[in-house]
């Protein structure tokens, strides 16, 4: 069921996920459909997630935004989620969590601005914009990048620091998956009141709504969302792994179906989860029922195919 | 007349199986393959001679290993569906 | 075995009125180019076409218009087969569906002699003349009368028979044939075709009450069968004692079609995991594209249907239904009628007919049972049915 609800304030609201904000023209979205919008959340008891834009709001925003609860994502700081595109390891960043938007390449040559962000972060999420050209040869090296980050993350829980990084540590603590579930557990607004599964179905084609403000989503095929419709990802076990569904249309033409890029670079930081256990169980304490076993692929496709 | 006289495994089945489909393919392969095209026509031949050779030497393998029922004016059958063999005369004699 | 289907033609000398290829035309046709390019790609692939052998057919339209580019097209992959090595070279057949016009001309019956140890050759014709005529017409000669195709291709048939006396004919049935079924099977039976493949189709064309009138037609039909004795030796895919049985969600749960596992080429030399997905067949949707002959396949194009099964596109109803065993469905139509665009949502079109079919089916196999029993020969037919074997070669 539904339980967030993302809500653009502007065509050039802040990307913080795989899908690039092709739009440049700013159009804030008016203070009528922000206003409908809060309803709908709150009739639906929905939390709110605002996406900003690279400028300052009028007053009149920021009093309604703060009349519910909610969270900010954005690209400056003050926000709940700071959002960095690229990879600058002397960014400013005081929020708990910070999503860096990168490229596979970028972020391989740059380990040491990740560990530097790291340690100021309470939490930082690494999101891959180059998935949809992920060669077998670029999987490889982010295999490597990932041994190399886990050896330094066990250094730094091995000396008391514990970082969390979505790529090695969130795994540890799950115990079932923990994906996107766009359009199944949350609900895009754009600035014009239509409703998507999520942002990136916006920025690719405006046409490809869900529904409209104050109706609510009129979802057709909506079961595909689920993980229990998604053949592959429901035995899978790199509970991590964000199951992008616009990923999946790009990559396969359906939504519940993970293209080998997504599948494989979940299973490298899986697998590397599961040598960073390995490693530091010997230093701690927590994580004691916690246990990822060892498996032969990396594209859980293998095991399904019939 | 036809009389069943016994069964080989089922991969002995698909062995006769395999080489007798070889033995089709290479037929056919023969009524387009020009003498002109050195390399592939003979190659054909070989192969012919030897899948033939392999061919014959399955049946008098099997044959002595399973000591199956045979007479003079008479062949064999196999039935690639359920393995079994038979023993096939023109004359009606069996 | 691998299912590879070349459209070689989108042109048929017949407009059938049933005929799914709503996209058929006479300017769309396969060059050599094309064909040779799909040849070697697949040929020098072994990694992503693994299977132990291979099916080659050809489709329309109307295959054998395009007989001179069957013929280069087979002989081609004979040669290449053997020059390589593959281990196809052990096991293929070559496929075609016809319409049957052509049938008896030179250049089909020299491709034929040339073939025949490796061919399959399925005609169709629907039934009685009346039934055949109702639907396969000829293409409008401009004369705007409609003329039926039935004695085109009944001047064919006894040739057919001699040369490939196992092979059967399909037979679809729309709305509008309901009536004819039963003496349309016997009259195949009478011109000597001991199998006929016979299915409703899939699109949802069906009216109210079709189902009990499908159920009289087929229970007379299997009245028929067992009074003329047809259960021996003759074949109607309608009456299978395997369906109409409750499925296992997890045992019984793959998928009843082969898209994905078979691939189609056509002129533009566009793959699809199955003729049902080019724009040629498709109503509503986009065609499928799954890669192309200069690219290769898109694997993870593929994915969705090799990952699909029954359960996680089906319905409750279907999931949960009393007589799902023998239920089809069509991966092309699910997807053509679907709400959005995905294959993972089963259309339920055939649900009623499906039921009157296993109703009809129980029927025919209780009548069948009894009959024999009464003569002693029940025990004597159970155990026929388990050896039966469709074919024996002379060594």
């Amino acid at each position: 069921m539904l339980k967030y609800l993302v809500v653009l304030l502007d065509r050039t609201s802040a990307a913080f996920c795989h899908a690039d904000n092709p739009y440049s023209v700013r159009e804030l979205m008016p203070l009528p459909v922000l206003q409908e919008a809060l309803l709908f959340a709150m009739k639906e008891n929905l939390s709110v997630q605002f996406v900003y834009p690279d400028y300052e709001l009028p007053d009149e925003y920021v009093s309604m935004i703060d009349s519910v609860d909610h969270i900010d994502i954005r690209h400056v700081v003050g926000g709940d989620v700071c959002v960095l595109d690229g990879m600058d390891g002397d960014a400013e960043i005081d929020g708990d969590n910070v999503v860096i938007r990168t490229t596979s390449v970028e972020l391989i040559d740059n380990l040491p601005s990740l560990i530097g962000l790291m340690s100021r972060a309470t939490h930082v999420a690494v999101v891959l914009t180059d998935m949809l050209s992920m060669s077998d040869e670029r999987l490889g090296r982010y295999g490597e990048f990932l041994s190399d980050l886990e050896r330094e993350v066990a250094g730094m829980i091995q000396s008391g620091v514990v970082p969390q990084i979505n790529l090695l540590t969130d795994r540890l603590f799950l115990a079932e998956m923990n994906n996107c579930n766009a359009g199944w557990e949350s609900v895009t607004v754009a600035p014009d009141g239509r409703l998507y599964v999520c942002p990136a179905f916006y920025y690719e084609d405006e046409s490809d709504s869900i529904g409209r403000l104050p109706a609510g989503p009129d979802m057709r095929n909506g079961r595909l969302l689920r993980l229990d419709h998604a053949p592959i990802c429901r035995r899978c076990d790199a509970f991590q792994c964000r199951r992008c569904v616009w990923l999946n249309r790009k990559l396969t033409l359906e939504v519940n179906t993970p293209g080998r890029e997504q599948c494989v670079v979940s299973h490298l930081e899986r697998n590397a989860s599961r040598r960073l256990l390995e490693r530091i169980r010997p230093a701690v304490d927590f994580l004691r029922d916690n246990d990822i076993c060892e498996i032969d692929y990396l594209d859980p496709f293998e095991t399904i195919r019939l | 007349m036809k009389k069943y006289v016994g069964k080989v495994t089922v991969a002995e089945r698909d062995d006769i199986r395999r080489l007798f489909e070889r033995r089709n393919g290479l037929d056919e392969l023969a009524m387009i393959v020009d003498r002109e095209d050195d390399e592939l026509y003979e190659s054909l031949v070989s192969d012919t001679r030897d899948t033939d050779a392999r061919f014959h030497e399955w049946w008098r393998r099997m044959s002595a290993a399973y000591k199956w029922e045979s007479v003079s004016e008479g062949h064999w059958e196999i039935d690639f569906e359920t393995c079994g063999i038979f023993l096939v005369v023109s004359d009606g004699s069996l | 075995m691998k299912h590879i289907t070349f459209i070689v033609t989108k042109d048929c000398q017949l407009a059938c009125k049933y005929c799914y290829l709503v996209g058929k035309n006479t300017g769309e046709r396969m060059s050599w180019p094309t064909a040779k390019a799909a040849i070697d790609y697949i040929l020098g692939n072994r990694e992503i076409f693994d299977d132990d052998g291979v099916v080659w057919e050809f489709i329309g339209g109307e295959p054998f218009l395009e007989i001179d580019l069957i013929d280069r097209i087979c002989d081609y992959i004979k040669r290449e087969m053997f020059r390589l090595g593959h281990p196809w070279f052990d096991n293929y057949r070559f496929l075609f569906a016809t319409n049957g016009i052509n049938y008896g001309s030179a250049k089909v019956q020299a491709f034929i002699s040339k073939n025949i140890k490796h061919l399959s050759i399925g005609i169709t014709i629907d039934g009685t003349q009346r039934k055949h005529d109702l639907n396969r017409i000829w293409k409008d000669d401009g004369t705007g009368e409609e003329r039926g195709s039935y004695a085109d291709v009944l001047r064919n048939i006894p040739l057919w028979r001699r040369q490939f006396p196992n092979d059967g004919t399909k037979v679809t049935i729309s709305s509008e044939d309901i009536p004819y079924i039963k003496e349309s099977v016997l009259h195949l039976y009478s011109l000597g075709i001991r199998d006929v493949k016979i299915n409703c189709v899939f699109e949802d064309v069906w009216r109210e009450g079709d189902d009990r009138l499908f159920e009289d037609q087929l229970v007379e039909l299997a009245d028929a069968i067992v009074d003329n004795g047809y259960y021996n030796g003759y074949d109607c895919s309608f009456f299978n004692e395997r369906i109409g049985r409750p499925l296992d969600p997890e045992v019984d749960n793959s998928n009843w079609c082969g898209s994905g596992r078979m691939l189609s080429v056509d002129a533009a030399g566009n793959f699809y995991p199955c003729t049902r997905f080019a724009a040629y067949s498709l109503r509503v949707k986009r065609p499928r594209i799954i890669g192309n002959v200069r690219d290769g396949i898109d694997l993870n194009k593929l994915r969705p249907f090799l990952s699909l099964d029954r359960t996680t596109q089906s319905p409750g109803k279907c999931i949960e239904c009393e007589v799902a065993s023998g239920c089809a469905w069509c991966q092309g139509e699910n997807y053509d009628a679907a709400l959005t665009d995905t294959i993972f949502q089963r259309s339920t079109a055939i649900c009623l007919m499906h039921k009157a079919r296993v109703r009809a089916n129980n029927y025919y196999w209780n009548r069948l049972y009894r009959k024999l029993a009464d003569e002693g020969r029940r025990e004597e037919f159970e155990n026929k049915r388990k050896s039966q074997s469709t074919q024996s070669f002379s060594c």
